[in-house]
């Protein structure tokens, strides 16, 4: 058991949600900032935090009985099949034919006679490739227009007093609203400027509708620059938007990958917009597409489990290699 | 918090709102004056607004039989699913905490389910529950002795949806409580601990003011969450068996972008959701407000 004396990390600040000087020294692995900005600072202190504890207690700050600790770990354990299975079922479904799923087990019957045709079978059965391609586009170019919105939507938020706390709300408002209350209107605004049936259309869309939970993000690390910096530029000469470019921009990198990181894969699997606007075969994403699977008569297991995969697995790879700046972004930005 | 100055306020130039209140304009403004406009006019898809019809469409709208029913689904999904997401959640993050250290390898595995797209969290879902070939529906048969199908009957089906959605969205609570327990100072636990406090005492007294605002703020995510539902009804259920899964998100587009395409209805239908959104959010919003400035 670890001593209860055991010192607390060095840097560690007391209430994350709270900036402290001592909390804005930057961690490893997080990108450099730009040149132009002379101070290291980061706003990723949650991520920091995290790594921090990990290394420097291992054991728990605690004494607990191991019987306790036990049933702990066990219930912990427990969350992570949970969280795993309906993933590891896709898995095991897309290698097996329809007769061996029927059994209704878990796991592949026999590993001598597994399925590897399902995976080509649903490239075949829908325009599998050309759908990714859609859904990327849609998502990369979403997250663009966000990024347009959201850096200055942060800043005014974040630096224009009641002003700022006005357009907050208003965005706020915004998010709340179900998507569905402008489907109708954007179906027949998309119609007349030409963008039914166009990737184009649904990048600009889900651009624009990601752009409250990114400002909702940033918000919070914008904050966190201090206004000393700016008005050191302003005397230097620069305009209040380029302080914004060039030394608040640079300090919130880590905050604003996160927050594009969020709208990209949200938009990648939005699904309503996609439905409505989408109806050519050409222009639809894949989430549309998996949705056409659900017509057929007969399940397809197998080449369902495939395509599911085939759009689920790059978001996975892409959250796990960006973990760090997820959890520090989402856990900072969304705690006010 | 590096204060701005009255100065620094006024000097942030009016052009930068400019593009956030183009999205506002496009994705708030605009809907609801067309949603307003089209629920007292006569909109077919070729051509919206043709002519003055008074109160045709919203009577058209409360007269649909599944409409109704679908609002009260709606807040039912919403309600039951936040509040499961948010005790579940935080249980695990205080799971964690005991645990000590950080996310580990569980903080990974939290967030493949937040990541996935519904659509697919739905295909995965249906599978696992299919009345022939899931395994989770076969596992369940076998545990319960009789055959099982939960999407299949009309009084589980929409409690099954809420689980799913639920193991979609638990994970967003675990990862914020989970940062806001850190918060919590080691020295009061110690202090606690010193003090005899069992581990219940410890939680309601130190733990639970300091993590109480952001365990509300999760609260008020998951219902926003919760009431723009569709694409899990979409892809498991398409409303059925029955009407017994039909969200209101899901009525408002099979009539107006489906079926018939009865645009002129399906807009009086958005507005009377529109509405009721509206009154809920804002009033949990407002009660949200009021406790955080009782807890200061």
């Amino acid at each position: 058991m670890t001593p209860v004396s055991q010192p607390s990390a060095p840097s560690r600040s007391s209430t994350p949600a709270e900036p402290q000087p001592d909390a804005l020294l930057r961690s490893e692995g997080l990108p450099e900032p730009q040149p132009g900005a002379q101070l290291r600072v980061s706003t990723t202190t949650s991520a920091a935090e995290l790594e921090q504890l990990r290394r420097a207690r291992p054991r728990g700050p605690h004494r607990r009985s191991p019987l306790a600790q036990v049933g702990v770990r066990l219930a912990l354990v427990l969350v992570a099949v949970v969280a795993l299975a309906p993933v590891a079922f896709l898995v095991s479904l897309s290698v097996r034919s329809t007769d061996d799923v029927l059994t209704g087990s878990w796991l592949p019957g026999s590993l001598d006679e597994l399925a590897w045709g399902n995976w080509s079978a649903a490239f075949r059965t829908i325009p599998l490739a050309h759908m990714l391609a859609n859904s990327w586009l849609v998502a990369l170019g979403s997250a663009l227009v966000t990024a347009v919105v959201a850096v200055p939507g942060a800043y005014v938020t974040a630096r224009a007093g009641k002003r700022g706390a006005r357009l907050g709300a208003a965005l706020l408002a915004g998010y709340c609203a179900p998507p569905v209350v402008a489907v109708l209107p954007l179906f027949f605004l998309l119609k007349e400027v030409g963008l039914t049936n166009s990737v184009v259309g649904l990048a600009l869309v889900n651009g624009l509708a990601n752009a409250p939970v990114a400002v909702w993000l940033l918000d919070s690390f914008v904050r966190r620059v201090p206004v000393e910096l700016e008005e050191a530029a302003w005397l230097d000469g620069l305009s209040v938007a380029g302080g914004l470019r060039r030394i608040v921009l640079p300090l919130i990198a880590p905050g604003l990958v996160a927050a594009l990181l969020v709208c990209t894969f949200l938009a990648y699997g939005e699904f309503l917009f996609a439905v409505s606007f989408a109806q050519t075969t050409a222009s639809q994403p894949l989430t549309v597409g998996l949705s056409l699977f659900q017509g057929d008569r007969t399940v397809q297991f197998g080449q369902q489990a495939a395509a599911a995969l085939v759009g689920v697995v790059p978001v996975y790879v892409l959250a796990v290699v960006a973990q760090r700046w997820l959890v520090g972004g989402l856990s900072q930005g969304a705690l006010k | 918090m590096s204060g701005t100055t009255a100065a620094a306020v006024r000097r942030v130039p009016r052009w930068l709102s400019l593009p956030p209140l183009v999205a506002i304009a496009v994705l708030l403004v605009y809907p609801t004056v067309f949603v307003v406009a089209a629920s007292f006019t006569r909109t077919t898809l070729a051509r919206p607004l043709q002519e003055w019809t008074g109160f045709a469409n919203l009577t058209s709208a409360l007269q649909t039989e599944a409409f109704a029913g679908s609002l009260v689904r709606t807040v039912v999904f919403a309600v039951s699913a936040a509040v499961i997401a948010t005790v579940l959640g935080t249980a695990v993050a205080l799971l964690l905490r005991a645990r000590g250290g950080g996310f580990g390898v569980l903080g990974t595995l939290l967030l493949l389910p937040l990541v996935t797209p519904p659509v697919m969290v739905g295909v995965a879902w249906k599978l696992l529950l299919a009345p022939a070939g899931g395994a989770l529906t076969s596992t369940i048969s076998s545990l319960v002795g009789s055959p099982a199908n939960p999407l299949g009957s009309s009084t589980t089906a929409l409690g099954t949806l809420v689980l799913i959605h639920v193991w979609q969205w638990t994970p967003l609570v675990v990862l914020l409580v989970f940062a806001a327990l850190l918060g919590v100072p080691d020295e009061l636990l110690e202090a606690a601990a010193l003090d005899g406090a069992g581990a219940l005492r410890t939680f309601t007294a130190v733990t639970w003011p300091v993590v109480a605002p952001t365990v509300l703020s999760v609260l008020f995510l998951e219902l926003v969450v919760g009431l723009k539902v569709f694409d899990l009804v979409a892809v498991v259920t398409s409303g059925g068996p029955g009407l017994s899964t039909v969200v209101a998100s899901f009525e408002v587009f099979r009539t107006g972008l489906r079926g018939d395409y009865d645009v002129g209805t399906a807009a009086a239908m958005t507005l009377v959701l529109g509405l009721i959104v509206g009154v809920v959010t804002a009033g949990v919003s407002a009660l949200r407000a009021r406790a955080a400035r009782a807890e200061a």
